[in-house]
């Protein structure tokens, strides 16, 4: 461009450090929203229903909170849990992700420390939208990193509201993964800036993060793994620079060392396979990098001697790790993968060999509804994010490409994953937004200046639209309601000034982003109505978009499960069925006792009832849950022995066919069947199935009316209505008279959500084996009732 | 009773009452206050010896009629007697608030009782009975009759008067002194299921010996023949409780105690029956005056430490010990066997040891907690025959090493630690000497 | 193969003279580079002999010769004048930023080794 004479240059940058200025405020501004946003729109939970911790898991990371918060950390570190899988404990500080508990137990260090008495209940319930607030702006500061300011602050207002990340960031939902998506994007977001910078400060803080993440969730698996990827992707496509080195070598020195620093991790951080890729990947960079330093020493001729030399010994090289590799992984069965690894990279894998993983609701495929409920229109902005990425395709966005396709893959096997696409969809559709906005309002100032100026400088003009329209996506969010405003702004600007203007904005354009913009401009400019339609579009978009995540927060993902709520004509039903057993269990049973229950009820009744439980939802030694699957499947007395080798004393089943509560533990008892009988074969699954299928009425065969399950749910189930109708299956239970010889019943709530039994102790006295004289005896005895009046009259 | 008008009297009578009871039973194992249930007073006397003997060993014995309208086992929650004996063989049924389950739950409830039965036992004795694991020969007629094994006192009869001395070896139940002379029975017998593990035969009929009615000819084969018919059983349910059954109620009477036997066919007369003998040993028994065990201290630490931890590392060495006594009849004696064993339990047991006795009561033995944590039990389960069952279990938690407790400077590992540190000394001198190197 | 062998000289000559003209900081570096692959060459050897019992500090000691190393030849980078991506970044900071990296990369082995 035409060089700026001295006298402007010199009185151009004091307006241009304004807008500046300007422009930093109200984007600190916009973001402060945006995490107000993200934050508050969490709270529908609290406010519709109360300040209590959901689900299941999140009551297991409040427990451990309530613990670390109470003993400090080194406590915490090597604690003995003998309360969970009873006989066998649990060792709690190596076999968790302690990030969240650390996190919110300093929290609630600071915040007492600081006089603010809050209970630590208070803070588990709102560290997720706390972070969540954070997440928005990693990833504001992640998308700023691949595609400009513009870009970011539509992917954190996208990403502080996607319904797929508030489904477990509501507040109470106290969960791995609501530090762990702030983790990950932020981890993502250093890497891009090491990436972009070449300093080693960010690398150092780079491989912090990812010890965060490592120390919050499993999913760092996908970290190291996509960083490799990328790597690899930018080596094979010639991209390869010394910033990629500092960006990735430290980042494995450092990363692995800190990731072996977590107990739960340990030298798995070596020593799987899942961590192999980017052992490899370092070797290759080391390869390539020591290639490119020989390749700027010598000349080319001599060049070309030394790559065939370094190329042999290279590949030998790589070729005797990935042997050593290899033998290590064929030396373990599972191939050196953990069956939930394995599970993604094989989707069948799961059901074929570990029903545990399978039975597990959100280890599911999602289905196509799943991803409009979760992503809502970013499914369709996607795509033109991509789209957008690649023009230009600079090593941040491919990053973000690849990040999208891994996660979309991986979503696609797994519905948790599903959170991890998100941030991905979010930043993408950024992005398309972003620059979708970007060409309309451009080509719409382009065409209403052509209109105000009557064409006197078009080519000037179109060359000042575009860099304003540049400046105007660096300074504010694009965001629909600064189109108009940002128009007058720049009518009023341009009259005042236009000339001064050009030329700084000229300079800068030149300066920052050389030649492309220009023709960017040139192919971009839309006819008026066509972009003053679109823009009208995506506000409406955007606005649909927004709806969909309120009614998603309010609606879909706020019931925190322990309290249910039903509506009816006669108002709102609230079922505190749970809540009222695990107070039963806690008042009214010996603090030693131990509760048997199906798995998933395991965390909540060590967690709200302090008694000992068999099984929790931490799955970790299948033949144990085996143990108790077969029990639940078995006839009274065998359930009943086996129950009393492992010291329960009480059993407590959850039966939803009075209120119609589906998640019932009828509903899951296939996979108690499947479970037990995968590691006791007596127990088979067909002989509780009629026809292959699944019920519990008039047509269920024996073995299924007789097991333990049927019983405990169905005991004295007729009573209620007279005919014993399971509402959940919606037909009359098989067998509805009966006794319980072995277990009684002790305590059963409300609305029969939760059934509590009791095993019966051994009988005191053998019985002979004469039974005749019983009914003689009841006979005499009924005779002697009759004749004792007699004496009386 | 004393003073009706007199509340607070009252109250300091039963207060005393409870008092004393507090303090005798915190003494024996059991009670001492026995209801006598009797079809006919003149079972009173003619049993008299025995009820002599019981009460000359400080039981309070209380007698009433089987039909007596006004009896009653409990009151206000509250049972009124430590132990039952049932010599009511034909009664038809209790009187007052009894029938057979409040006998069954008086039982369960973890009291004593002898119940004996006869030809005449009526069907409510043999409910009781079979509830207990014993079945009586169904036919009411049947007695036991064996025509090797008769007592010859009487000149002529059908052999229904059993001199039995098949009798169990069990010092526990019958005491330490042996029994010589035959026990005299006559009454009906009764049989046991063998896989009943709760029901001991103390005596036994001999091989020759059957159950039949004495008066008709046998039209079938008898059903209870030979050895597999128990005169006399006991039975320790799983609460400890006690109870003995026999076929005979003369067995228990002043004629059979004081009678002199002869066994059919065998020279030796002896003075007197073995009847007097059996009955005050087995009613010790019975009413827990010997064989009862307790245990108490129950403690556990590690080795060279005193005071107990709340949960043990994995590869400590600990000391188990307990303190088991036997009750005399007396007073508590220090318990002396060398069959006691302590597991270490979780599952199945990981440690199984004999504990060694230092003859004063106290058992003890010490062992390393094994290379598996969880949460372990200590346990005793002590099973032995005639003796009330031990059944100790207390739950220890077992942890793996702390962070801080694993080995530290390993010797092969020096070189690593050496390269370590000498990289960060090198890292340095390298910044220095890049520093200042121009 | 004469023609390779002759090659090789050439190349070796010619490494060894374009090494020469490389800034002596720059050869500080490559030295304690050198020493820290070695010292991790060492290691791994023994490893070989003695075995892998000791994991942790095994992993730490080679992990750390070879963080150090990877440290060193990132700064080389960064200061190298011939590298025209970091022109912006100044001597100094990148030497501070390298201080940094390796304080918490010794943190860290400290933390290991035990």
């Amino acid at each position: 461009m035409a060089e700026p004479e001295p006298t402007t240059a010199a009185a151009a940058p004091a307006p241009g450090r304004l807008r500046n200025a300007f422009g930093g405020v109200l984007c600190a501004f916009t973001l402060l929203l945006i995490g107000v946003l993200a934050f508050s729109i969490r709270l529908f939970s609290v406010i519709k229903y109360e300040s209590v911790i959901h689900e299941f898991d999140p009551y297991f990371n409040f427990r451990v909170t309530q613990f670390l918060s109470k003993n400090g950390i080194y406590e915490f570190w090597n604690w003995f849990d003998d309360r969970t899988w009873y006989p066998l404990g649990r060792v709690i500080g190596g076999t968790v992700y302690p990030g969240l508990t650390l996190t919110a137990g300093s929290i609630w260090w600071l915040v007492n420390a600081l006089n603010i008495p809050l209970s630590v209940e208070t803070v588990c319930v709102f560290t997720a939208p706390i972070f969540s607030a954070n997440a928005s702006w990693a990833t504001y500061l992640l998308t700023k990193e691949a595609k400009g300011t513009g870009a970011g602050l539509m992917a954190a207002a996208i990403l502080a509201m996607v319904p797929s990340y508030i489904s477990r960031s509501v507040a109470g939902s106290y969960d791995n993964e609501a530090v762990a998506i702030f983790a990950l994007v932020f981890t993502f977001y250093l890497y891009l800036k090491t990436l972009n910078t070449g300093s080693l400060f960010y690398a150092t803080l780079n491989a912090l993060s990812y010890f965060y993440m490592v120390c919050s969730w499993g999913g760092y698996t996908f970290i190291i793994n996509l960083i490799p990827m990328h790597v690899l992707l930018c080596i094979v496509t010639g991209r390869y620079s010394s910033r990629l080195y500092i960006a990735y070598a430290p980042l494995v020195i450092l990363g692995t060392l800190l990731a072996a620093l977590v107990p739960v991790v340990g030298f798995n951080a070596v020593l799987t396979s899942e961590h192999f890729a980017s052992f490899l990947v370092f070797i290759i960079l080391h390869v390539v990098a020591f290639v490119y330093y020989i390749k700027g020493l010598l000349t080319p001729r001599l060049f070309k001697v030394a790559m065939t030399l370094v190329i042999t010994v290279g590949l030998a090289v790589c070729f005797a790790v990935v042997a050593v590799l290899v033998a290590l992984v064929a030396s373990s069965p599972t191939k050196g993968w953990s069956g939930r690894s394995l599970s993604l990279l094989d989707p069948t894998y799961a059901s074929k060999y570990i029903p545990i993983i399978a039975s597990v609701s959100e280890h599911q495929p999602p289905t196509w509804p799943s991803y409009f409920m979760d992503i809502n229109v970013l499914a369709f902005l996607v795509p033109a994010g991509i789209i957008s990425c690649f023009l230009p395709l600079s090593d941040a966005s491919s990053f973000m490409v690849l990040y999208l396709v891994t996660a979309v893959y991986f979503s696609g096997v797994m519905v948790r994953l599903m959170l991890v696409l998100a941030p991905a969809a979010c930043i993408l559709s950024g992005i398309a937004l972003s620059s979708a906005f970007d060409v309309l309002t451009r080509s719409m100032k382009f065409q209403l200046s052509k209109v105000f100026n009557d064409g006197s400088a078009v080519s000037g003009d179109s060359i000042a639209e575009g860099s304003t329209a540049s400046n105007d996506t660096k300074g504010s969010s694009t965001s629909t309601v600064n189109t108009n405003s940002a128009k007058i702004e720049n009518r009023t600007e341009k009259s005042e000034k236009p000339s001064k203007k050009n030329r700084k904005k000229d300079r800068e354009v030149t300066g920052s982003v050389p030649v492309k913009p220009k023709k960017e401009k040139r192919l971009s400019v839309l006819p008026l109505e066509a972009s003053v339609v679109g823009t009208l579009l995506l506000i409406v978009l955007g606005g649909f978009y927004v709806v969909h995540c309120v009614w998603a927060a309010a609606e879909a993902y706020s019931a925190p499960s322990i309290v249910l709520t039903s509506r009816s004509r006669e108002g709102l039903h609230v079922f505190d069925d749970f809540r009222e057993a695990y107070a039963w269990l806690s008042h009214n049973t010996d603090v030693d006792d131990k509760v048997a229950s199906w798995w998933d009820y395991g965390y909540q009744t060590t967690a709200m009832a302090n008694r000992t439980v068999i099984v929790d939802n931490n799955t970790w030694n299948n033949t144990h849950i085996a143990t108790v699957g077969t029990a639940m499947s078995s006839p009274e007395k065998a359930a009943w022995e086996i129950f009393d080798s492992l010291d329960v004393k009480y059993v407590l089943v959850v039966f939803g066919g009075l209120v119609g509560y589906p998640s019932d533990d009828i509903n899951k008892f296939l996979w108690m069947v499947r479970i037990g009988g995968g590691e006791f074969p007596h127990i088979k699954e067909p002989d509780y199935l009629r026809d292959g299928q699944y019920r519990v009425d008039s047509q269920a065969t024996p073995t299924m009316l007789n097991c333990l399950m049927y019983k405990l749910c169905y005991y004295r189930f007729v009573e209620t209505d007279g005919k014993g109708f399971d509402r959940v299956r919606g037909y009359e239970i098989g067998k509805k008279h009966f006794k319980l010889t072995h277990f009684e019943e002790v305590f059963t709530t409300h609305h029969w959500m939760v059934r509590i039994y009791k095993l019966k102790p051994q009988k005191n006295r053998i019985r002979g084996k004469l039974k005749k004289l019983k009914s003689s005896s009841k006979t005499s005895s009924t005779l002697a009732a009759g004749r004792k009046k007699n004496p009386w009259q | 009773m004393a003073a009706p008008r007199l509340p607070v009297l009252f109250l300091l009578l039963a207060l005393l009452v409870v008092a004393c009871r507090g303090e005798a039973s915190g003494e024996g194992p059991r009670g001492r206050k026995v209801l006598v249930l009797v079809d006919d007073l003149a079972v009173r006397s003619s049993h008299s010896a025995f009820f002599g003997s019981l009460q000359a060993r400080g039981l309070d014995l209380e007698f009433r009629l089987a039909d007596d309208p006004k009896l009653s086992l409990h009151r206000y929650g509250q049972y009124l007697y430590d132990g039952l004996v049932l010599f009511a063989p034909s009664t038809p049924r209790f009187g007052g608030s009894v029938d057979q389950n409040a006998v069954l739950e008086f039982i369960d409830a973890g009291h004593d009782m002898i119940l004996a039965a006869d030809s005449s036992a009526s069907d409510l004795i043999r409910g009781i009975a079979t509830e207990c694991g014993v079945d009586f020969d169904e036919d009411p007629e049947a007695m036991v009759i064996d025509h090797i094994n008769y007592a010859s006192t009487e000149v002529e009869g059908d052999h229904t008067l059993i001199a039995g001395d098949d009798l169990i070896e069990s010092d526990v139940i019958l005491g330490s002194k042996k029994i010589d002379a035959p026990v005299l029975f006559r009454g009906i017998g009764h049989a046991a299921n063998p896989s009943n593990s709760l029901v001991l035969k103390v005596l036994s009929a001999s091989p020759s010996a059957y159950s039949a009615n004495p008066k008709t000819k046998l039209a079938s084969p008898p059903s209870l023949t030979g050895s597999a018919i128990s005169l006399v059983s006991v039975m320790q349910a799983r609460n400890n409780a006690r109870v003995l059954i026999s076929g005979s109620l003369d067995l228990f009477s002043n004629r059979f105690l004081k009678s002199s036997v002869k066994k059919a066919g065998s020279k030796l007369s002896h003075e007197k029956a073995g009847n007097e003998q059996f009955v005050t040993e087995t009613s010790k028994w019975v009413f827990h005056e010997r064989g009862h065990l307790k245990a108490v201290n129950v403690k556990h630490h590690k080795i060279g430490e005193t005071n107990e931890p709340s949960m043990y590392r994995i590869n400590d060495d600990l000391e188990y010990s307990v303190e088991i006594y036997e009750w005399s009849g007396t007073s508590w004696k220090p318990y002396v066997a060398d069959d006691v064993q302590v597991q270490f339990y979780m599952m199945s047991p990981y440690v199984l040891k004999n504990m060694s006795t230092d003859k004063k009561g106290v058992y003890s033995s010490s062992f390393k907690v094994p290379d598996v944590y969880g949460v372990f039990q200590f346990k005793v389960e002590y099973q032995k025959l005639g003796y009330t069952g031990l059944s100790l279990a207390k739950q220890i938690p077992v942890r793996p090493y702390r962070h801080n407790e694993y080995e530290r400077f390993i010797t092969s590992a020096y070189p690593y630690y050496a390269a370590s540190f000498s990289t960060m000394g090198a890292f340095f001198i390298f910044s220095i000497a890049y520093l200042y190197h121009k | 193969m004469p023609k390779a062998a002759g090659d090789a000289k050439l190349l070796i000559q010619s490494l060894s003279k374009a090494y020469a003209a490389t800034p002596t900081n720059l050869k500080i570096i490559d030295l304690y580079v050198v020493f820290a692959v070695a010292t991790a060459v060492v290691q791994v050897v023994y490893m070989g002999v003695v075995g892998s019992f000791p994991f942790n500090s095994f992993l730490s000691g080679v992990l750390s010769c070879i963080g150090t190393a990877v440290l060193a030849v990132c700064l080389r980078i960064q200061v190298n004048k011939d590298n025209k991506e970091f022109k912006d970044l100044a001597p100094e900071r990148a030497f501070a930023d390298f201080v940094l990296c390796n304080l918490v990369l010794h943190l860290v082995i400290m933390n290991f080794l035990g």
